[in-house]
């Protein structure tokens, strides 16, 4: 297969790929997410297990939306719409699983959930509704799901 | 986004209604003959559009498929909701529920609260009812691909591309221009900017001038041979100037022989294929030229890429190469290809030569040199980077550059053995498909180079190449000691400084233009898109009074902007003596 990758002075056909990978940017998501954190605690008639639940689930629903609903990529690439139809996360390095990105994001949710539910006093009510977000953000990250569409949604 | 009936309509009368709202045009299958407006998103780029620009009865340019106009800001969805697919959701909706749906603006909150629940909605109806259409039809544009282009780019947009009316030289003349709609539309103000300096152009030499030797020469061999040759090299298209060029691009690199191409893109593109093939491995750098890219994928080879200029990359991936062989049969390797480029020109560095040679004759590779921004520019004598390390030119099997930057032409050549040079006159692509390089051109490089061998008699090609050098080493030494970031060798005349920031891309571009400096500014998908850079090309033609108003401006500008990243200082050479108290050239 032939790409043309003109206006570029690099080889990298996606850019999606490897943003994961680039210097900082890991900081700069733990630093969101505390910022949107201290952005709750400061709202005041939030208690700390609601804030935490809240939390877990914005953070959780902002993940999902950016990494397995948005397909394709924000600009063009010169790879012919291969990626068009591949989520984000579907797109990380190529599709090579298991790498420290992918690990990474596999890990934030699990340990903000356990901070989550320590905050939250193991509240049944709360414990559900993280597991259950969390639960939404972890099993598209699952190797078995790579390019698994259920019941077609968000096949094209 | 709403359904309006009737009278409405721009585009006649029949009362076909029509829809607005983003990704409506994915509905159109469905309505049948029903039209359908796109409002805010524009037109886009190819004139292919399925839909009409909003507000048309008001608007004066008729045409379908123009830009909307962007006076009317109401109307517009925000960018959250055309990427959030708000509208589809939204209409979806609207058409379950049979009733009309206004398009007003919103207060941001509900934007943003709707815009979250139309993505869900949006993804669930979707697929449902699209599935037939979208499975049978690819998309010829989509929305969410030119995101990027129509929300930074087109803003920033000004600093590219920009008219002028005068020779690329030193300085030129700019066409002014002003945009009332955030870059979408320019108009010619009439003005023509005098006297810009010009610290973008690939002028290294200065040959980019039309007066003098060169330009009489071409012109004068306009009036003889004419302008085109309409033929390719392999038919009647060879010329005794092309055989003289040729001739003389081998005697200045010091090899046996060499050929001369009429685009430098297509010297990469068309000869890397004639030379590697299925079974040969290419090792690549990270950032290499498009045009070596692409020539790569051409040919059918395997590609690795090492990282830039980093040598232990390199050896590693020789050995595991010969050590493995092929991937999975093991066999050896039919060629091994190293290609680099002598100066890159997005990053300034200057390739190790000397370790790649002896990489090379230790693993028995060959390598390929794109000097397209070396040749000229570096060395002594100008001959380009294998001049410059002092390295024999036979080390190097095939020596490619072209003639864009150095001599003020255009084309590119491959210098080489008389083997290598033979067989690309027959095998390579552009000999047998392409038309040759038009004789004004071709004048053009025979005069400039032999100006740069001395071969006129003069020692007006000397003088260029030391006020390049020189130029280079002040220009770079000044911006380092005003504390900006500079990527690149030292010696290198491209000049890139850091910018980071995207909104300082198109503030930079600007306020130089405003202070009468042109300056190119480069940005993602051209560079990683934290990295964005304003690169300058310092050339022979500049002299020390237009280096130094540069110099002042860009310390200005860089101080406006807070550019001045840099956490070492160089102390100024002349300022402070060498005294007991300093020891070292950087201070922190």
């Amino acid at each position: 297969q032939v790409t043309m990758n003109v206006g570029v002075a690099h080889s990298e056909v996606n850019p999606n790929t490897r943003i994961m990978n680039s210097r900082g940017i890991w900081l700069t998501y733990a630093l969101g997410v505390g910022m949107l954190h201290i952005v709750l605690l400061s709202i005041p008639f939030f208690s700390v297990p609601v804030v935490w639940t809240l939390t877990n689930v914005i953070h959780n629903l902002g993940m999902y939306v950016f990494l397995h609903a948005v397909k394709g990529t924000p600009f063009e690439t010169p790879d012919q719409g291969k990626a068009r139809l591949l989520t984000h996360w579907e797109q990380l390095d190529y599709g090579v699983q298991f790498t420290s990105s992918r690990k990474f994001f596999t890990i934030s949710p699990i340990i903000i959930y356990f901070l989550a539910s320590f905050y939250t006093k193991y509240d049944p009510t709360h414990c559900f509704i993280n597991t259950a977000s969390l639960l939404s953000v972890l099993i598209p990250k699952l190797p078995q799901l790579h390019g698994v569409r259920i019941f077609g949604i968000n096949k094209y | 986004m709403g359904v309006e009936q009737g009278g409405s309509s721009p585009l006649g009368p029949g009362g076909a209604p029509s829809l607005k709202g983003p990704g409506k045009h994915l509905l159109k299958p469905y309505l049948g003959t029903w039209r359908i407006i796109l409002p805010g998103t524009p037109g886009v780029l190819p004139s292919v559009c399925l839909t009409l620009p909003p507000h048309q009865e008001v608007s004066s340019d008729g045409a379908p498929g123009a830009y909307p106009s962007k006076n009317k800001r109401t109307h517009l969805p925000t960018v959250w909701e055309l990427e959030s697919g708000a509208g589809v959701g939204r209409s979806f909706r609207g058409e379950r529920k049979g009733g009309p749906w206004t398009f007003e603006e919103r207060p941001g909150v509900k934007v943003v609260s709707a815009g979250k629940h139309c993505v869900l909605c949006g993804i669930v109806n979707k697929s449902e009812v699209y599935k037939d259409v979208l499975s049978e039809f690819v998309p010829l544009y989509q929305d969410f691909e030119n995101f990027y282009t129509r929300n930074l780019y087109m803003r920033i947009r000004d600093s590219w591309n920009r008219p002028i009316c005068s020779v690329p030289g030193a300085k030129f003349d700019i066409l002014e221009r002003v945009s009332y709609d955030y870059n979408w539309t320019f108009k010619y103000t009439g003005r023509i900017v005098n006297d810009v300096i010009n610290m973008g152009s690939y002028n290294y030499l200065g040959f980019a001038e039309n007066s003098g030797v060169c330009a009489d020469a071409a012109a004068e061999i306009t009036l003889k041979y004419g302008v085109g040759v309409c033929s390719t090299r392999r038919e009647i298209g060879n010329l005794d100037k092309h055989e003289e060029l040729e001739k003389l691009a081998a005697k200045f690199l010091g090899v046996d022989a060499a050929m001369a191409f009429g685009m430098g893109f297509a010297t990469n593109s068309m000869n890397i294929p004639a030379l590697v093939g299925k079974g040969c491995l290419i090792l690549s750098d990270e950032l290499n030229h498009a045009s070596l890219v692409l020539g790569a994928r051409l040919s059918g080879a395997t590609i690795r890429v090492f990282k830039h200029n980093n040598m232990q990359s390199l050896e590693k991936l020789l050995k595991d190469a010969i050590v493995h062989g092929q991937p999975r049969t093991h066999r050896p390797w039919k060629k091994i290809l190293i290609l680099v480029e002598g100066i890159y020109s997005m990053e300034g560095s200057i390739v190790h030569l000397p370790d790649i040679v002896s990489l090379k004759k230790k693993y028995k590779a060959y390598l390929y040199l794109d000097e397209a921004h070396s040749i000229g520019a570096l060395g002594p004598t100008g001959r380009g980077v294998v001049e410059y390390f002092g390295l024999d030119p036979r080390d190097v099997d095939i020596m490619m550059g072209t003639f864009t930057k150095s001599f003020g032409a255009a084309g590119g050549y491959i210098g080489g053995t008389k083997e290598l040079v033979d067989y690309l006159r027959t095998h390579s692509h552009s000999a047998v498909y392409a038309t040759s390089m038009s004789p004004p051109v071709v004048e053009q490089i025979i005069a400039s180079m032999k100006c740069i061998m001395g071969e006129d008699g003069t020692t007006l090609g000397q003088e260029r190449v030391q006020q390049l050098a020189e130029n280079t080493r002040y220009f770079r030494r000044k911006l380092q000691e005003m504390g900006f970031i500079i990527y690149g060798n030292d010696d290198s005349p491209v000049v890139p400084m850091m910018l980071y920031m995207p909104a300082k891309i198109g503030a930079f571009g600007r306020e130089m233009l405003k202070r009468n400096i042109g300056v190119v500014v480069v940005g993602f998908p051209a560079t990683p898109i934290i990295e964005s850079r304003a690169r300058f090309c310092v050339s022979a033609a500049h002299t020390k009074e237009m280096l130094d108003t540069a110099l002042n401006v860009i310390n200005e500008v860089g101080d406006l902007l807070q550019l001045k990243y840099s956490r070492h200082r160089l102390v100024p050479l002349l300022d402070r003596p060498f005294d007991e108290t300093t020891y070292e050239e950087n201070e922190d």
